[in-house]
């Protein structure tokens, strides 16, 4: 075992470690608005909607992310659309995450108590009011630790764009592999970072459920 | 005020109004009480269409509520913008408050104002002032309803109410929920408002309240008013047996 | 279509290799994973750190990169593994890190009351755990156990990256022998969508079943 493989690479690493927060990062804000619209349909009064949002989520749950990437990346390339890689793998997390970002608003919503909404139609308010006053801004702090944990399988779920040669940790800890011939160093190191990265999110997450027992929120 | 006719509801297969006739005069405090599952609580929603009832009537000042005689002669549903307007002269209290826990006292009383009555931000904020000081609570005013008490959260839900100087006010057991040291500052503010002569149709156990502050009091069992009249009679000189009954019960369990 | 039949066999074999992988990688992980919640029961100290590490290092990192440890860098330490057989390793230390945490959870489902009432009544520890604590436990994991299963089912996919002959893999050479990616693809995940959805439902009606068979034996004698 040589860990001086792993000092050498360090900035490297690094660099690629940045390029999969940046691809996570995109992936779950895509998201996020994806599955707000979703989540929109899934609850709305229209049943065409409402199931048009179940297939979504069960066809986007259901297909391994892998075969989601190879098939929006052949998918452009098959009509000709000359995307670099890069937006077929954003695309792809974002499309993925969304599913599950409607599954957990939908719980959220669910979660606030109906007698908040009933107040508000008792004292006359309009349906666009009561969403955006009184639903939303309770569904959204409800959420916030589960988005959080989503973040997380986001960010591990990543490290499949490496196939379609996105220059992040795992991408990166193959071609050290494969330049320096010490495979279980490598992967190590790759595995080190994401470990990192991975425990200052879940210490973000321990914060959020904390402060957000504050004024205000159940 | 409140003109009721034969209201009928049923949730499914399973009725609960079986035609109850009431009405409410202006300025009268009225209370509803009655045995569990009697129908009660229902029968005071339908007032503000919270719950949709299936026939019959109710009307505020004359006026259908939740239904509109469509020019064919038949009944449709009520457009939902003349519902808000409509329910916007009715005030409502809930059991459990029903307070929106992201907002303070005094955001909770001034948000209608602004997003129903459309005032603008410092005209809202010093009309709920006004009626959060009228309820007592003035030096809460920047609290959220997770550090006040029941009875203190219960007085900011009438603030609120009141704020929209509603033409009357609904009560769905206002103090069930509340622990028994708290009741009183509740009925405090109930009484005060009667005393102001507003109208007031109270869903209740708590018979002290119905006794000395309703001019009338309404029995309801299985979906139908069974006696009403003032307290004297109701309490003490009512034929009807299942209204002695319930009346019994209660003596029983607060007499010591 | 005519190609369909032609690669027929070898996407069969495909279909074959991602069963074993899933089954063989789920009841590893499954007993590996109730293991270590047991040993956790016992509270040793030195031993729960080292779970505690083990768990964090297998939820924290991504799969990938685990079966790239196990396949790429085995050698290094001595283990040489064939693709399959780490695939295989790699399923069930990844799936088992999350099973001891659903197991973990189980238990401390099982309501305080009820081993109280064992207590009481004189039964002896291993019977409490027998009757008492291991059904409601079971009880409770059965929904999380059913939707990990079904979470590393998808999950072997991933072993197609390793070169592991199981489906994905064959239709990517497939694929690429005949040039027909997108078809290809497309029709990997029509198969992935309703295999999901089939055993989802399959799931949650075992689900059910198991939970009132467990509840029933679980009840008081």
């Amino acid at each position: 075992m040589k860990p001086e493989v792993i000092l050498h690479s360090f900035g490297y690493l690094t660099r690629a470690a940045g390029a999969t927060i940046a691809v996570s990062f995109a992936g779950i804000v895509l998201g996020f608005a994806i599955g707000s619209a979703i989540c929109a349909a899934r609850v709305s009064r229209r049943p065409w909607l409402r199931r048009a949002g179940a297939v979504y989520v069960s066809v986007f749950r259901g297909v391994p992310l892998l075969v989601q990437l190879l098939f929006i990346y052949y998918f452009l390339a098959e009509y000709g659309i000359d995307v670099p890689a890069i937006v077929a793998a954003v695309g792809a997390l974002a499309l993925s995450s969304a599913a599950y970002q409607a599954e957990i608003l939908r719980g959220a919503l669910n979660a606030v108590p109906r007698g908040q909404g009933e107040a508000a139609t008792a004292l006359g308010f309009s349906g666009l009011d009561i969403w955006r006053r009184i639903l939303m801004p309770q569904a959204l702090r409800i959420s916030t630790p589960p988005l959080i944990s989503e973040f997380i399988l986001l960010l591990k779920a990543s490290s499949l764009v490496s196939v379609v040669g996105i220059a992040e940790l795992t991408r990166v800890s193959m071609n050290i592999a494969s330049e320096t011939y010490r495979p279980l160093e490598a992967y190590l190191a790759g595995g080190l970072f994401y470990l990192a990265i991975n425990l200052c999110l879940a210490a973000l997450g321990a914060l959020a459920e904390r402060r957000l027992g504050a004024p205000g929120a159940r | 005020m409140i003109e009721l006719a034969k209201v009928m509801k049923s949730f499914g297969a399973h009725p609960v109004l079986r035609g109850v006739d009431l009405s409410v005069q202006r300025s009268e405090v009225v209370c509803l009480i009655g045995p569990s599952g009697s129908g009660k609580s229902t029968l005071l929603r339908c007032v503000n269409f919270l719950e949709p009832y299936d026939s019959g009537e109710i009307r505020i000042d004359g006026r259908l509520i939740g239904y509109e005689d469509k020019r064919d002669g038949t009944r449709g549903r009520m457009r939902t913008r003349t519902l808000r307007e409509m329910r916007r002269e009715i005030g409502m209290v809930f059991q459990h408050f029903n307070l929106w826990p992201h907002m303070t006292a005094l955001g909770n009383v001034a948000e209608p104002l602004r997003r129903v009555r459309g005032l603008a931000m410092r005209e809202a904020a010093d009309r709920a002032m006004a009626m959060l000081t009228r309820v007592g609570l003035a030096a809460k005013a920047g609290a959220y309803p997770s550090r006040l008490s029941g009875g203190q959260q219960q007085r900011v839900a009438i603030a609120r109410a009141l704020a929209m100087q509603p033409r009357l006010m609904l009560f769905d057991e206002p103090t069930s929920a509340l622990d028994p040291e708290l009741v009183g500052e509740v009925l405090e503010v109930m009484k005060s408002l009667a005393a102001e002569g507003m109208t007031m149709l109270v869903v209740t156990h708590e018979m002290g309240f119905a006794a000395h502050v309703a001019g009338r009091i309404a029995f309801i069992d299985e979906g139908r008013i069974i006696d009403e009249g003032p307290p004297a009679h109701v309490f003490h000189e009512s034929a009807e047996p299942r209204v002695r009954q319930f009346l019994q019960t209660y003596h029983d369990r607060n007499a010591f | 279509m005519s190609l369909f039949w032609h690669y027929a066999p070898s996407l069969l074999s495909g279909f074959g290799v991602t069963i074993l992988c899933w089954a063989a990688g789920g009841a590893l992980g499954l007993m590996l994973g109730f293991a270590i919640a047991l040993i956790r029961r016992l509270r040793l100290a030195p031993v729960n750190g080292l779970i505690r590490v083990f768990i964090e290092i297998f939820r924290g990192t991504p799969f990938l990169v685990q079966l790239f440890l196990l396949y790429a860098g085995g050698p290094s330490i001595g283990l040489r593994l064939s693709a399959t057989a780490a695939g295989i390793l790699g399923l069930a230390l990844y799936s088992s890190a999350y099973f001891a945490e659903i197991f973990r959870a189980g238990f401390a489902a099982v309501p305080a009351g009820q081993i109280e009432a064992a207590v009481s009544v004189g039964m002896a520890p291993i019977d409490t755990m027998m009757r008492v604590m291991l059904p409601g436990a079971l009880i409770a994991a059965v929904p999380s156990i059913v939707n990990m299963l079904i979470i590393l089912s998808k999950e072997t996919v991933v072993l197609s990256i390793i070169t592991v002959p199981e489906l994905m893999y064959q239709v990517q050479t497939m694929a690429a022998e005949t040039f027909t990616a997108f078809d290809a693809i497309f029709g990997m995940a029509v198969f992935y969508w309703l295999l999901v959805e089939v055993v989802s439902r399959a799931g949650a009606r075992i689900e059910a079943r198991v939970t009132a068979y467990l509840a029933h034996q679980g009840a008081p004698a």
